[in-house]
């Protein structure tokens, strides 16, 4: 562990013009990884920004696995290989620049990247690359990594990095933290949760070219449900109650979700220790402002008012690249594109608690009006405008009480609830208003 | 970064409220603090818009428009700068039900005198359920933030910790630290009456028969607004003192309608249920707070 860390302390008490001696440095690193137990990078930057120096001349990354990575870092070293790259112009400034994007891939993971400044090097598929002082960002509940003005990327062996290798994480240290479900952060690692698995289902992903096998589904005990993935076959089954001991939490997709790999192990205890699945399995009905205070939750039914259409209602356009929704019939990422037409509603969804944005897909939304795709297109022809598909989804919508049900993503635009069901809520008034009455009438 | 909440609350609570207050962070929102601590930057109101008028000139309107629930009523201000909302009111033919989504908005011409009123973002009209509705959502807010300013009285010394540790919300805690801080200990009664009236108000057992009998053949009600828009007998009077006590325009005061209608043998509490009933019905409206006029 101190041998690895030289390096970092090293680069310290470099940025800090060496007034600090390495000794203090050491002690202070280590009490920021494993007292407080923040990551190396944070620790890195704190220590520099608090003795008054400017952690932007740190010089040496992090070294991270893909899968490692969160949204906001600020200086991460890679070891990567090329998944795909793609150049693309675009505006900045007023200035039209030319970018690459694409997906890098390791044996953890694979995440899309952009790189906004030239390269030394040309970047063709398959090339093993070293990045160093890489960013990265959170766009649309997924991490993105940057290369930026301060990175510096050079090609690599093509041995450099393993064609294949399990995800190996670094082992954890100590006891497991038992967790209840609804307690489930990102970023806890090592931790311990009993739960009953209500599904799981092998899909094959590809890591450098090779399939692998995880193993996801939702599992739940009585505070809640979460999404899983298994990163090793641990052989389970609907319905089994286990003790997953050595799990930790990463966000996929704005979500926290629970994995596990060969670090952890699997306890199978008896069935009638939780609830059965069906009871389990409900979609809980929760208020927005403490989905605020979770960041956000998976298969979660909120009830509310519809107040407001966003921009982007109704009849769009989408990019038939990444399926982004055109403005003024270009993309964001690729420019001016034929489009290719979709139903949609973006709605503020509030429930006198809290907002969120709802998101109603193509389905809903033709359930909703109660017209297809193609009849909204024909009456936007004949109108010579698309505002009447809007103007008739805001004459059904706004106002009314609703309930939707879906996944509810946490990012800095706030909470985003992609809906999966939803139905206009009845209410009977008379019998809540009445029952509501005796109580305070009794408490009186 | 989250949007601010839509607060359903009570016309005669918003109404009520005189404290201004600012958030945090670069461009700081600013709310309005009801004497209950509801922080209020933005408002979803349904009620019955009774009438919408042009207060600016042709070239340049300002649609006002007044928006009724069972306790009073709101005042809601269109402008060039909510041209959606301005529109939508200018199309709407009161009576009608609507649903007003809009900013909190305070004015003080002078020390002492405070106007609330909403710049709204969005106008629709709707109908009964919603309304109904809204009234029960409107209930349930209002009952969680007398239960908590109930705690918050008894607490000494009242803290926002205290209260957080007891369950209420932290965003809503502040507001009624600020609250307590500025209008000191409310009278709570008042508003367990509101909120009764307003679940009595969804209560077909509870709902007075419409009218006196000679009104009620010739009142044109809709199949929808099964309440008389006329005013009953104690209304008359009340409507009467009030017209008389009026004379420089700004209004009758309380203390003189009280007066006088007690000399007609109007009862306290009669007196206060007619003024209630006046304001729903549209027939006269408090223009500055313990003022009433006729419209």
């Amino acid at each position: 562990m101190r041998e690895e860390l030289a390096p970092h302390v090293h680069d310290i008490t470099r940025a800090l013009g060496n007034k600090v001696s390495e000794q203090e440095i050491e002690r202070e690193l280590s009490s920021y990884l494993n007292v407080y137990r923040v990551s190396l990078d944070t620790a890195k930057r704190s220590i520099v920004k608090k003795h008054g120096g400017n952690p932007a001349t740190l010089a040496i990354g992090v070294n991270k696995t893909l899968r490692e990575l969160l949204p906001g870092e600020q200086s991460v070293n890679l070891l990567v290989r090329i998944v795909s790259v793609n150049e693309k112009d675009v505006t900045v400034e007023g200035s039209t620049k030319r970018i690459l994007y694409g997906i890098l891939g390791d044996p953890s993971t694979t995440i899309p990247f952009t790189a906004w400044e030239p390269l030394p090097v040309p970047l063709a598929k398959g090339d093993v690359v070293r990045v160093q002082n890489a960013y990265t960002k959170e766009y649309r509940g997924q991490v993105q990594v940057n290369f930026g003005i301060r990175t510096a990327v050079g090609k690599a062996a093509a041995d450099a990095l393993p064609e294949f290798k399990p995800a190996a994480g670094q082992p954890y240290v100590g006891k497991p933290t038992p967790v209840r479900v609804v307690d489930l952060r990102e970023g806890a690692s090592n931790v311990a949760v009993t739960a009953r698995i209500l599904s799981v289902e092998r899909r094959e992903v590809e890591v450098d070219g090779a399939p692998k096998a995880v193993f996801s589904g939702v599992l739940a005990d009585e505070t809640g449900k979460s999404q899983f993935s298994a990163w090793k076959d641990f052989d389970l089954k609907g319905e089994e109650v286990v003790r997953i001991e050595g799990a930790y939490v990463k966000s996929w997709r704005g979500i926290p979700q629970i994995s596990f790999d060969e670090r952890a192990t699997i306890t199978r205890l008896k069935a009638d220790l939780l609830p059965p699945a069906e009871r389990l399995n409900v979609s809980p009905r929760m208020w927005i402002e403490d989905l605020a205070d979770r960041g956000g939750g998976a298969d979660v039914t909120v009830r509310g008012i519809l107040i407001d259409l966003r921009e982007g209602s109704g009849l769009v356009n989408r990019c038939p690249e990444c399926r982004r929704v055109l403005r003024k019939g270009a993309c964001r990422l690729h420019g001016e594109v034929k489009g290719e037409p979709d139903l949609r509603v973006k709605a503020v969804l509030d429930d006198g608690s809290g907002a969120l944005t709802a998101v109603f897909d193509r389905e809903l939304t033709e359930a909703l009006l109660d017209k297809s795709l193609d009849a909204c297109i024909s009456a936007a022809k004949e109108a010579m405008s698309t505002d009447v598909v809007r103007d008739e989804l805001a004459d059904i919508l706004v106002a009314q009480p609703i309930e939707a049900r879906g996944n509810v993503t946490s990012d800095d635009y706030g909470l985003m609830m992609i809906v999966d069901s939803a139905k206009i809520l009845k209410v009977d008034v008379q019998s809540e208003a009445r029952e509501m009455l005796e109580s305070l009438e009794g408490s009186a | 970064m989250n949007r601010e909440v839509a607060w359903r609350l009570f016309a005669s609570e918003y109404n009520d409220a005189n404290l201004e207050a600012e958030g945090g962070g670069e461009r700081p929102p600013s709310y309005i603090v009801t004497p209950l601590g509801a922080r209020v930057n933005r408002v979803f109101v349904v009620g019955v818009i009774t009438d919408v008028e042009n207060v600016g000139t042709d070239g340049q309107p300002m649609w006002r428009a007044r928006v009724s629930d069972p306790s009073g009523t709101f005042h809601v201000y269109a402008g060039q700068y909510q041209p959606e909302a301005a529109a939508a009111l200018s199309k709407l033919k009161p009576p009608v039900f609507g649903a007003v989504v809009g900013k909190s908005r305070i004015y003080s011409p002078q020390p002492g005198t405070t106007y609330t009123s909403i710049r709204p973002e969005t106008v629709k009209a709707v109908d009964e359920s919603v309304r109904d509705f809204w009234i029960l959502e409107a209930c349930r807010s209002l009952r969680k933030r007398l239960d908590a300013m109930g705690e918050a009285q008894r607490m000494d010394p009242l803290t926002k910790e205290g209260l957080v540790k007891i369950g209420v919300k932290a965003a809503i805690a502040d507001g009624i630290v600020q609250a307590v801080n500025h209008y000191g200990k409310v009278d709570l009664s008042r508003y367990t009456a509101m909120l009764a009236e307003g679940l009595r108000y969804l209560l077909p057992e509870y709902r007075e028969p419409a009218g006196t009998g000679e009104a009620a053949p010739e009142t044109p009600t809709t199949a929808k607004d099964e309440r008389s828009t006329e005013p009953d007998e104690t209304e008359t009077k009340v409507l009467e003192v009030i017209a008389t006590l009026d004379k420089d325009g700004k209004g009758a005061a309380w203390e003189g309608i009280l007066e006088a209608a007690t000399s007609k043998g109007v009862s306290k509490d009669a007196l206060e249920e007619s003024i209630n009933a006046l304001l729903d019905k549209g027939l006269i409206y408090e223009p500055i707070l313990g003022r009433m006029k006729k419209i």
